[in-house]
């Protein structure tokens, strides 16, 4: 009986698979639940760009990048695959959700440096390898069409390798880099999103689908 | 008996302040900050019964927009299964309306510097092409240091058209510019200033330059007199107050005097401090803002800069400026998508890619202001048409190698890219580095992103 109830609700909101309450992913995230309805908003147009799944495929996360479903990107790859929590080639909107709270002004700073020392682990070998570094360095000039010979590339990461590999070891572990950051903390901007402190004002069509019992919203700081 | 606080959200929700056809307005506090706000309550039944629900939508994303000191603020906006609610600022010092009813007209000083708030206010809600069209002082809020907040742009026809399809057409006609009572198309923006006019008449008199109680009167009256700028001035209105307000009022919106001329009327100018947008705002689009964002990212927190030298870039920060990281174009509604920033490499030494760009910029008729190895480039246009502002700065990414980094601060993104930057790389030419015999392994770079 209850599943047949959870169907029936399930269909009568009109929700995908993939779907999570608000209500749950509100208790997990700094996200309010009338946040995590904003999201939703938002998640529904990123998942039906191209295919209308409730799934986000590698290619709408592209589109929704580079506004080209088609542009290959090192880095949009290792976002979407840490995103993709259940590697299973889509984000689903839990998956969504939980990844963008790292994002979340609010969100603690270890975090952040962790989800971007496993962004820049391209071969999971929980070590950032100088020759990583060199792979990244390169796509970002080809990103930008600036060409540079391999060996001022070389220049660079040496350079970069000498400040943060304090070991010397030709890596940069988990502590290292957290090191690193403390001296360079403009590395980690990029994982907060100011667009996650406003997302009611800049959603706003979930006011009308709130699903939130009156005057009962949890309180969240 | 125990009164329970009812709470919505992190919100403690206190008495009634007002009511509207709409929305209830109570008082409520921020149980985190403290901070007081107003919480407009918005049954959904009577939203969805007036078919508004667009019109919500809309109005919320206006007064996102439309952030600026002297315009009451939005905060937040929460919803339940039957009602919205919305956080606005809390404005403690009642209308500037009452302020007049109650004490009588206003000395010209105390006058002026509403009028120089409201005109600021009202100059940047035009800049973002948001125009208010229902400017009268009891939408005009005085807050705890007396200064001006307008209040209800954006959220001021959903609230008004409560009082029916009369309120809006009927309105309140004293203020409305004569072009628009005779229901032809009209300028947004030449209408505020009307209304701009004739609230500055008002706190200065005492009263309305045009009254009538009923309407055919005032329509009469706008016929015979206004169109034939005919209102007199109390005498107590100095020469120049007197100068200013005529050419507002002026009823032919084409020859009415605008934003820029207001601001340069020797009337408005005397001590006029334009208000300097809040430092939390760091928006895109504000030139300022970005400029010191930028400035926050990379010279406050990279003191390593070389004695005199342009700063330098690690290879991590090099990466952060990758496209694919930047997730803050997923939250991006708007369609414009161009690049922002683009950047290029030089082997030539900073100072003088700073000069070629100076030279290069002032030959593009572009302002021009450098502060060690970053520079500014506006172009300012009197009717804000093609305006824009771009930030370059230079780095070193290795020894005798530089990278400029060129971001526009504001401005059309189509018009930056098309007509801007283009342009301006090929005057840079002989700057920018392209390396012609020892070319990098091209394999690496397919095999990576290309």
């Amino acid at each position: 009986m209850h599943t047949l109830m959870g169907c029936f609700c399930l269909k009568k909101l009109g929700h995908k698979p993939g779907y999570e309450a608000p209500i749950n992913l509100a208790s997990e995230t700094p996200f309010t639940v009338n946040e995590v309805e904003a999201l939703y908003d938002l998640f529904k147009k990123l998942s039906s760009s191209i295919i209308d799944d409730g799934l986000i495929h590698k290619e709408e996360f592209q589109l929704a990048l580079f506004k080209n479903s088609n542009k290959q990107n090192l880095f949009a790859d290792r976002i979407f695959d840490l995103f993709d929590i259940k590697h299973n080639g889509v984000i689903e909107f839990g998956e969504f959700v939980r990844s963008l709270s790292v994002f979340h002004p609010n969100a603690p700073e270890a975090d952040k440096i962790a989800f971007l020392f496993r962004l820049y682990d391209l071969r999971q070998t929980s070590c950032i390898e100088a020759e990583e570094l060199k792979e990244m360095v390169t796509a970002l000039l080809c990103e930008n069409n600036m060409s540079l010979s391999e060996d001022v590339v070389d220049l660079i990461v040496e350079k970069t390798m000498m400040e943060a590999d304090t070991k010397r070891d030709g890596k940069i572990d988990d502590e290292e880099w957290k090191e690193f950051v403390k001296k360079n903390p403009s590395i980690i901007k990029i994982m907060t999103l100011s667009d996650l402190k406003e997302l009611t004002l800049a959603f706003p069509s979930f006011v009308m689908n709130s699903g939130v019992s009156d005057l009962q919203q949890p309180v969240k700081n | 008996m125990r009164k329970k606080t009812r709470t919505v959200g992190k919100y403690e929700v206190g008495r009634t302040i007002g009511q509207g056809t709409f929305a209830k307005v109570k008082f409520a506090r921020n149980s985190v900050s403290g901070e007081s706000v107003a919480l407009k309550v918005l049954p959904k039944a009577t939203i969805l019964k007036h078919r508004m629900v667009d019109q919500i939508k809309r109005e919320i994303s206006i007064m996102k927009i439309v952030r600026h000191p002297n315009i009451v603020r939005l905060h937040e906006v929460l919803a339940s299964r039957t009602k919205i609610y919305i956080i606005l600022e809390f404005i403690s010092g009642g209308e500037l309306f009452d302020k007049i009813v109650h004490c009588g007209r206003l000395p010209e000083n105390e006058c002026r510097r509403y009028f120089q708030q409201l005109i600021d206010a009202v100059a940047h809600c035009h800049s973002k092409g948001v125009y208010h069209r229902d400017l009268k002082p009891e939408n005009l809020l005085l807050d705890s240091y007396g200064d001006l907040k307008v209040s209800d742009f954006g959220l001021s026809a959903l609230l008004q058209q409560g009082v029916g399809l009369l309120h809006t057409t009927c309105g309140t006609p004293n203020y409305v510019a004569p072009e628009v009572l005779s229901n032809q198309g009209y300028d947004g923006a030449a209408a505020d200033i009307w209304s701009c006019g004739v609230i500055l008449f008002f706190i200065m008199a005492g009263y309305l330059p045009f009254y009538e109680i009923d309407i055919p009167t005032l329509y009469k009256k706008f016929n015979v007199q206004i169109s034939a700028g005919q209102f007199s001035s109390p005498f107590w209105f100095s020469p120049e107050a007197n100068s200013l307000i005529k050419k507002i009022l002026d009823p032919n919106p084409k020859t009415r005097i605008q934003i820029e001329g207001i601001k340069k009327h020797p009337w408005f100018k005397k001590n006029y401090l334009p208000v300097k947008p809040s430092e939390e705002e760091v928006n895109l689009d504000d030139v300022r803002a970005v400029f010191d964002d930028i400035e926050d990212q990379y010279v406050s927190e990279q003191s390593v800069a070389k004695e005199g030298g342009p700063l330098m870039m690690n290879a991590f920060e090099m990466i952060t400026l990758s496209q694919g990281l930047n997730l803050s174009s997923l939250f991006d509604r708007q369609q414009d998508y161009v690049k922002r920033q683009t950047r290029f490499v030089s082997r030539k030494p900073p100072r003088d890619i700073i000069s070629s760009v100076e030279a290069v910029a002032e030959s593009m008729g572009l302002k021009v202001h450098t502060r060690n190895y970053k520079t500014r480039l506006e172009r300012i246009s009197a009717n804000k048409v093609g305006e824009f502002a771009v930030v370059l700065e230079v780095f070193e990414v290795a020894p005798s190698l530089f990278m400029a980094d060129v971001r526009k601060a504001s401005g059309d993104t189509l018009e930056y890219h098309k007509q801007f930057y283009k342009n301006f790389c090929t005057k840079l030419e002989n700057i920018i580095w392209k390396p012609t015999e020892d070319v990098a392994n091209p394999s690496v770079l397919r095999s990576l992103t290309c």
